[in-house]
Order: structure tokens, then C-alpha cells, then sequence
């Protein structure tokens, strides 16, 4: 049997067709509920801002930060943003499904999964987008200036990249929620370690030896240290060429072990019959 | 009706003991709640040793009045906390026995509904503690192990603080019934609360509208005054002014919310809202 998460045999037109379907269809059920547009309006910038004024307290009197530190900290809350997407996005898209009891349904369909949590994937990358453009409007009407962008070109490949990586992972988490169902407290955790370690909100040089080691570990260091480098002409962890060849592959990887992992937690949990609400 | 002090105790035990076995059962939410203080200010102390650079604690102290950076944090996401798990427990509870199908039921028991939010606060009331044991008391003991003392006086002020804050649970707790949707809603409560009473930074430093919102919460006196106690050396005699708002605060919330839930609650059995969606 044809494994149901690689491309389908009927062509790109029918994935273009799954994919649109699946994005529509998670734009309605989003813009069903007016509360979460409300509330992703207001709690994006509130978060920013309860961060920011805490570090204020830690700032100098004069400003001399190395690094834009205002647009700095404002790119490492747009790495949040896309990485919770990944976890509570992609990852819980199967939970989902499970607690609306379509997940048997969506199984049963002629349609690639893949192109079904990537539909749900695009979604809610178009409107993080939105949101994320909306904070920055705000933030400049309330004067944090204009966010610089150096090198766009540059930025948008390693934003790819950092996608690609992050769909991947996305993937690994919606098996996990096969096997884990309740997974709350392992999203959240990786979440606040992908915040600390990552070096999304500070250099990963602030980060004490030891743990610096399993920062440098982690390939999301990577996709963004390439994209504030080219968003803010940073330096770069590794060498600059070194360090994109590094991303792609780690990207390639990532996503090719999470398609795999998903694959295999779905087969296995058809054996068993555990593809169930609990 | 069960009436009388105990089929009313009786009550409030058999709720309280459900809530528990509820944590004792997921416990990881129990231990998201334990650790999201360390690691938030594990967060806010990597970004601002980044921003400040060798004067970072300096600046802080210079800002705050204390150079003890990990106390000052550590007690306001102690507090932020507790004012989460009232609002996602008292606020969510009646919403999530509507989704399990159980909230006619326990409206149908004939119990009466103050029993019924109190027996809720209850299982808070040990959850918050633990919390505050936890992570307050694991901080003190390796950063100020003679704080003994300020260290009880803070609790019997988190004690305090925890029944307005049971009042603005049963508020949440009547909304979320009438409008359903409570997740949006109880994030954005916990980030407003976070924001404005001051759990990383002095509301001082907010502008002065902001502050007169700030007035109005509870646990901007709860985690003001914890502060004064323990890094401070106030005590809750020198601070009655700030603990005399608490306890008006304190009667004040819960009449209020009661009343809001009380007038929700009976809108929706009119209207036919009490169901699941």
C-alpha cells in the first residue's frame, strides 16, 4: 500500500486543490470565532510589552545598545510567534481533530495528510502575519520607530528555512499527540526551552558554558541567528556561508524525520486502534 | 436543598477532594504552574543581562530598590501564578463540566451555587499554596534562609489576597457560562493581570491611568507588600494601610462577583445557554 503522507500520484493539481481546501477550511472554523482574532489583536502586543517594560528595569540610563536592543527583542518575539505555530498549530492539529471527533473522518479521506496540516500550517502563518504586521504598526504608533530590515532577500530564504525545519517538528509533535494525547505539558516545555535556548529573546552568548553547548544543539539557533543576522547585520554563530549550509541541511532533515515519524505513530496507531479521543 | 454545617461541609469536601483528584490525576499542570515562575524569570533575567550588561543587576537595583533580582522576580510570578490558577479553575470550571455534559447535573444537586464556587476555590486554596511553597519557599531557602518569619507573613497575605481574587473568579465564571469561549478569554486575563500589577517590574513605572487599574486588583497589594515584607523588612503591622485595601478588596469581590455569576447564571437558564455550545 502506497504510504498516505508522500505525494500524491494524481499530481500537483489535486494537492493544489487539498491544500486550498484545507486552508479554507481552517479559515472558516478561525473566523468563526471572532474571540480568537480579538484576542490573538490584543494578547500579541500585550505580551511584547509585559516583556519589555520587565527588561527596562535591567537597562542602562543612557542608550547604548549593541544590537538595535528595542528591534532586537521585537524579531525574537516574531521567532515566538512562528515557533507557536509549529507546537500549537502543526502539533495540535491532530488533538484537534480528535476533540471535534473528525479526526476518523479526516483519516478516511482521499486526501494526502500532509497537504492537510500544511493547509492548517498556511493558515495560521497568514494570519501571524497579519498579527505580527499589526504589532509592529502599533508599536510604531506608540514609538518604537521603524523595524529594520537589511538584507530581505536573505531574511525571507532563512524564514523558509526556519518554516520548512519547523513544519518537520510540527509534524514529530502531531504524531506525539497520537501517542501522548494530553500533551500540554510537553508543548509547553519545549516552548519555554526553545524561548531560553534558542537565543531568540538574547545572544546565545548570555547563555552560561554548559548550557550554551545544547543552545548550539538545537537547529533552531540557527534559523534565527540567519535571519537577524540578515534582518540586523548581527554576527553570526558560525562562519556565514557554513552556517546556511548547515540550516538547509538541518532543515531537509528535520522535515524528512518528522513526515517519517508522523507516518510511522499513524500506522502504528491504526494496528493498535488507538486513534481514538482518549 | 442540603443545608445545615454538616451536609454543607460534606459538600465542600466532596468538591474539594474531585478538584484534587482531578490535579493528583493530570499532574503535569500542576507542574507547568511550578515551573513557568523559573523559567519566566529565567527569561526576563537572560534578557536583561543582555540589555544591561555587566551593570544589569546594578540598574535593576538602582530601578527597583533591591539588587536581590531573583527574589523580587520570583515573588511576583508566584503571585501572577495563583491569580492563573483562579482564573483557569474557577473561572473554567463550570465551562468545562458544560463541555463533559456534568453542568446540569451539578445545577440540577441540591446544592446551593455559592457551596458549589467556594468547594471550587477550595482545591485553589491548596493548589496556590503549593505553589507558593514551592516556588517561593525554594528561593528563599537558598537565597535568604533566615526569612523565616517574612516568609509566613507573605503567605497569610497571599491568604488574604486569594479571596477577592475568588471574587473575580466567580465574575469570570458567570461570563464564561453566559458567552462560552473561555480560553481566548482567561489567556487575555492572565496576560492583563500579569501586566498590570506589576509581576516583573513596580507598577510605578506604568504610566498613571495604567496604575489607577493597577489600584483596583488585588494582587498589585499582594506582590507590593510581599516585596516590602521580605526584601524590605516591613511587616504587616507597618503595611495596614495596603492590607486595609486588601481586606475591602476582599469583601468587595466576592459580593460583586456572586452577584454578576447570580444574574449570568439566570439569563442563561432563561435564554437556554446552559448547554454545551
Amino acid at each position: 500500500m502506497l504510504p498516505v503522507n508522500y505525494p500524491s500520484i494524481n499530481g500537483l493539481n489535486r494537492l493544489a486543490v487539498e491544500f486550498k481546501a484545507a486552508f479554507m477550511k481552517d479559515l472558516r472554523s478561525y473566523l468563526r470565532y471572532p474571540a480568537w482574532l480579538i484576542g490573538d489583536l490584543i494578547s500579541t502586543p500585550l505580551w511584547f510589552f509585559f516583556f519589555a517594560v520587565g527588561v527596562t528595569l535591567f537597562a542602562p540610563t543612557t542608550q547604548t545598545s549593541e544590537y538595535h536592543g528595542f528591534s532586537f527583542f521585537f524579531f525574537g518575539f516574531i521567532f515566538i510567534v512562528l515557533f507557536s505555530t509549529t507546537i500549537w498549530g502543526v502539533g495540535q492539529s491532530v488533538r484537534n481533530e480528535q476533540m471535534a471527533g473528525t479526526l476518523e473522518q479526516f483519516f478516511l479521506a482521499p486526501a494526502n495528510r500532509l497537504t492537510l496540516i500544511v493547509g492548517r500550517w498556511a493558515r495560521i502563518f497568514v494570519t501571524d502575519l497579519l498579527v505580527v504586521g499589526y504589532t509592529t504598526g502599533l508599536l510604531y504608533l506608540f514609538g518604537g520607530g521603524p523595524l529594520p530590515l537589511y538584507e530581505p532577500i536573505p531574511f525571507t530564504f532563512a524564514l523558509g528555512l526556519f518554516e520548512v525545519g519547523s513544519i518537520g517538528f510540527g509534524l514529530f509533535f502531531a504524531g506525539l499527540t497520537m501517542k501522548l494525547k494530553s500533551y500540554n505539558t510537553l508543548s509547553n516545555l519545549v516552548f519555554f526551552g526553545y524561548m531560553i535556548l534558542t537565543g531568540a529573546l538574547f545572544p546565545v552568548t548570555v547563555i552560561p558554558m554548559p548550557f550554551r553547548y545544547v543552545s548550539l544543539a538545537i537547529p533552531f539557533t540557527y534559523f534565527i541567528d540567519l535571519m537577524r543576522h540578515a534582518a540586523l547585520l548581527t554576527p553570526t554563530i558560525l562562519p556565514e556561508s557554513l552556517e546556511y549550509v548547515t540550516a538547509i541541511i538541518v532543515a531537509v532533515v528535520m522535515f524528512l524525520v518528522g513526515l517519517t515519524t508522523f507516518n510511522w505513530i499513524e500506522q502504528d496507531a491504526r494496528i493498535r486502534g488507538s486513534i481514538a479521543t482518549n | 436543598m442540603i443545608s445545615g454545617l454538616r451536609g454543607t461541609l460534606g459538600v465542600l469536601a466532596a468538591i474539594f477532594w474531585k478538584g484534587m483528584k482531578h490535579y493528583l490525576r493530570y499532574p503535569g499542570s500542576l507542574l507547568i504552574y511550578l515551573m513557568l515562575p523559573f523559567l519566566f524569570t529565567m527569561l526576563i533575567f537572560g534578557m536583561g543581562r543582555f540589555i544591561g550588561g555587566g551593570n544589569a543587576a546594578l540598574n535593576f537595583a538602582t530601578r527597583t530598590g533591591t539588587s536581590n533580582v531573583l527574589v523580587y522576580e520570583m515573588l511576583g510570578g508566584a503571585v501572577w501564578m495563583t491569580s492563573w490558577v483562579v482564573v483557569e479553575d474557577v473561572g473554567v470550571a463550570l465551562r468545562d463540566e458544560q463541555m463533559k455534559g456534568t453542568l446540569e447535573q451539578n445545577f440540577l444537586a441540591p446544592v446551593n451555587r455559592f457551596t458549589l464556587l467556594i468547594g471550587i476555590s477550595l482545591t485553589d486554596i491548596a493548589i496556590t499554596t503549593a505553589i507558593f511553597l514551592v516556588v517561593v519557599g525554594a528561593t528563599l531557602v537558598f537565597t535568604m534562609p533566615g526569612a523565616y518569619l517574612a516568609f509566613f507573613q507573605a503567605f497569610l497575605i497571599l491568604l488574604i489576597g486569594l479571596i477577592p481574587l475568588f471574587g473575580l473568579g466567580f465574575f469570570f465564571s458567570g461570563f464564561v457560562i453566559k458567552f462560552k469561549e473561555p480560553y481566548i478569554f482567561t489567556q487575555m486575563v492572565n496576560l492583563i493581570f500579569g501586566t498590570l500589577t506589576g509581576t516583573y517590574y513596580p507598577v510605578t513605572i506604568l504610566p498613571y491611568w495604567v496604575q489607577f487599574l493597577s489600584g483596583v486588583l488585588p494582587q498589585t497589594y499582594v506582590i507590593s507588600n510581599m516585596r516590602q515584607i521580605i526584601l524590605a523588612n516591613q511587616t504587616l503591622v507597618s503595611l495596614y494601610g495596603s492590607i486595609f485595601i486588601l481586606l475591602a478588596l476582599a469583601v468587595v469581590y466576592p459580593t460583586l462577583g456572586y452577584l454578576v455569576f447570580k444574574k449570568l447564571e439566570k439569563d442563561a437558564s432563561v435564554t437556554g445557554e446552559l448547554s454545551k455550545y
